[in-house]
């Protein structure tokens, strides 16, 4: 049992709308949308948002990785963004892509990084205002990144291998059906080509929406100290690895584990079960 | 080759740059509630199922008038992506009058001139849905209509 906390560890990673608001002009802060539905920013978003892809914006075009980092630094300074500017992410489905671009700048060591809390939903939902006005902001030089941080918060396949060789936590963040092996996607979404389903062995479930209140926002860090030290075993100092299908919903709790828990050696398997579930070899379980 | 309604409406988008074209689809989505069944109407089929390859419940509904002339009306869940409101605003009106055989053999190679090969490229699982589901109801009114002679 860990001592229950009272508050996130880094609350100045997660941002109430109220902070929002006083801060939309705020020349030191990049409000950044970050979406499933593509064109969900051009029917409206926050006030000076800037709009960022993830896939067309984050991801190399052709090899299933992130972008290079000169391509990093263009992305930054063509939406005004230096290594000092404070990026707020946002977006639907509570912010899954949000942590996910939040996510692939920590990769580059961007690392003035925020969460709007509850996300585009509940920023709708409360009537704050929404424009379809895109900003246009002077281009910046953000310099090219020297390193990549992958080592850090990012597991490969056969990290993610050794992991479950070495009985260290790996956390599955998908719904119970998928980590069971009885379907291969989220009830609703397509197919994407997955071979096989099933969880990596050795794999805890504990799908990402457990983290969230109905209203997408965090639940506090003594409910989430709960889920993921008692319930998952989690310990600070431990190794653990996080995936998904796709990588975002993984994101979603790689941000909890970091940002409000205080775990230091979380990473993100990014090629997640639409790696695992077709690379030949690949050790399965099914079930519970 | 394409129904005339439907043609003006691909001739539109494919003489749009990038950002006006993204613009129209967005204008498109925020009238797709304009397809919605109105008070009184009756249609010949409904078909209202939400499917693995849409993120909310999307509804179909087929008038076929005296002529043999198939309307559409079509209700969204408010999960519903912004580029499958706009694809059912433009199919409801450009298919809008044609025959259920036409819209059957209708090609799909349409919609990507109409969506453009960018979104293509990033989001290619969803812009066939709502063409696939309009063509589904078409399919089962001819088949009822089959079985009804047979019978």
């Amino acid at each position: 049992m860990t001592t229950s906390p009272t508050q996130y560890a880094h609350p100045e990673a997660l941002v109430e709308a109220d902070w929002m608001e006083k801060h939309l002009n705020d020349e030191g802060v990049r409000i950044i949308e970050s979406n499933e539905d593509i064109l969900l920013y051009d029917t409206g978003h926050i006030p000076g948002a800037v709009h960022i892809d993830w896939r067309s914006d984050l991801q190399d075009q052709v090899i299933r990785d992130y972008i290079s980092p000169d391509k990093f630094s263009e992305l930054c300074s063509r939406n005004g963004i230096t290594p000092e500017t404070t990026c707020v992410f946002y977006g639907d489905k509570a912010n899954w892509w949000a942590c996910y671009a939040l996510w692939a700048f920590r990769l580059y060591g961007h690392e003035k990084v925020k969460i709007l809390n509850g996300g585009r939903d509940k920023w709708k939902a409360d009537g704050r205002p929404m424009t379809r006005e895109v900003p246009k902001y002077p281009a910046t030089n953000y310099p090219v990144p020297k390193k990549r941080f992958d080592k850090e918060i990012r597991a490969f396949a056969d990290e993610a291998l050794a992991q479950s060789k070495a009985s260290k936590p790996l956390i599955d963040v998908r719904s119970p059906g998928e980590f069971k092996g009885e379907i291969t996607h989220m009830a609703e979404y397509p197919q994407e080509g997955v071979l096989r389903g099933g969880h990596i062995p050795g794999a805890k479930s504990m799908p990402w929406k457990t983290a969230t209140n109905d209203d997408s926002t965090f639940k506090p860090a003594a409910d989430l100290a709960k889920i993921y030290f008692d319930q998952c075993g989690l310990k600070p100092g431990t190794d653990t690895v996080v995936y998904c299908r796709i990588g975002e919903r993984s994101s979603h709790t790689w941000f909890v584990l970091t940002y409000l828990l205080g775990l230091e050696n979380v990473r993100n398997y990014d090629g997640s079960w639409t790696e695992w579930g077709n690379k030949v070899g690949a050790p399965i379980e099914k079930g519970v | 080759m394409y129904p005339p309604k439907l043609e003006k409406i691909i001739q539109l988008f494919e003489s749009l740059p990038e950002i006006e074209r993204r613009e129209t689809l967005v204008s498109y989505a925020d009238n797709a509630k304009k397809q919605e069944p109105r008070a009184g109407e009756k249609f010949v089929l409904e078909d209202v199922r939400k499917d693995e390859e849409c993120a909310d419940t999307v509804g179909v509904y087929l008038q076929v008038d005296d002529e043999g002339k198939a309307h559409f009306r079509m209700t969204l869940g408010p999960e519903v992506q912004t580029l499958t409101r706009a694809m059912t605003a433009i199919l409801c009106k450009g298919l809008d009058g044609r025959t259920p055989e036409e819209v059957l053999e209708l090609p799909s190679d349409f919609v990507t001139r109409i969506v453009g090969a960018e979104l293509v490229r990033v989001r290619s699982q969803t812009i066939y849905y709502v063409l696939t589901r309009i063509k589904g109801i078409c399919k089962v009114y001819l088949d009822r209509q089959r079985m009804a002679e047979v019978a």
